[in-house]
């Protein structure tokens, strides 16, 4: 009796460890957090400038169109959104729906790149280029590597897509894989939009 | 099964969506006349902001809350870290400024 019971109890911690899961490759969760550390260092340098020249930040930030910032920033939860529902359809078998959140996920992603694009070009119309002062200087380059990141990110949906596609394929581990990475360049961005667009 | 799931991650994007409108209160409240102001509570609350919005996207979205024990640690330890190197940075800017 006391035998079956410590069997069963024993079963259950199994089924729980079991049931535990690393989303995706490891190494992939590596890559995030190294990442995540050079944006920080990035920030905060970004930070520390800022407050040497505060009057400058804040004028220059005037220029910036909160609207722009706002609509990417819902735009990017939207794509993350899709991709975390393509990993659950995929995980369940449904191939079709996974795939369809998948395509969601990237036409989302190049509404964010057409609006940053539109952003930028409005940005050096009113004269604010990367050379134009330190905040400009940062604004440009934290966007722009960002977008290298969400560049990167199509390539890394089309491996979903392509994965998702036939049937002789279909690794659930490489689907949680680029969908972790996804994330990654959505919450990359929400910190930029924070420190860019709202702090003072 | 599938549609408890999916309810959960609308209710995610619909928190972080809203997080996100918060931004718009604290920008034009924060403002006179067009002019920007400084403010301390407005850079802290956009940074603590932003910080609990990765939480959750590593919590829900990327799926950690059903990680292994280091994995949840991990990135709560990043978490952690990046509000550090961030209000940590902005402190002691402040101070070297003044």
């Amino acid at each position: 009796m006391t035998n079956l019971q410590e069997d069963s109890s024993t079963e259950q911690v199994d089924r729980k460890a079991a049931a535990r899961f690393v989303p995706g490759q490891p190494d992939m969760w590596v890559f995030v957090l190294f990442e995540s550390l050079l944006f920080t260092g990035y920030f905060s340098v970004y930070l520390i400038g800022r407050i040497q020249n505060r009057d400058l930040y804040l004028q220059s930030q005037a220029d910036l169109d909160l609207r722009f910032g706002v609509f990417n920033t819902i735009v990017l939860l939207l794509s993350s959104w899709a991709i975390a529902r393509c990993v659950q359809a995929s995980r369940e078998g449904a191939y079709r729906d996974a795939l369809r959140d998948a395509f969601l996920t990237i036409g989302f992603g190049v509404a964010f790149l057409v609006s940053k694009v539109l952003e930028w070009v409005k940005e050096i119309r009113l004269g604010n280029t990367f050379t134009s002062n330190e905040f400009f200087q940062h604004f440009f380059f934290l966007t722009s590597i960002h977008l290298l990141h969400l560049l990167i990110g199509f390539i890394v949906l089309g491996v979903a897509v392509y994965q998702l596609w036939s049937p002789a394929r279909r690794s659930q581990q490489l689907v949680e894989t680029c969908a972790t990475y996804w994330h990654t360049v959505d919450f990359l961005w929400a910190l930029i939009f924070a420190l860019l667009y709202v702090v003072r | 099964m599938s549609g408890t799931f999916n309810k959960r991650l609308a209710i995610v994007w619909l928190i972080l969506s809203a997080m996100t409108l918060v931004y718009v209160w604290l920008d034009v409240a924060v403002d006179q006349n067009g002019t920007l102001k400084a403010s301390t509570v407005v850079t802290v609350s956009a940074i603590i902001i932003a910080l609990v919005k990765v939480r959750i996207i590593f919590r829900e979205f990327m799926e950690v809350r059903h990680a292994p024990a280091l994995l949840r640690r991990l990135t709560d330890a990043w978490v952690v870290l990046m509000a550090v190197c961030l209000l940590g940075s902005y402190f002691i800017g402040s101070a070297l400024a003044s």
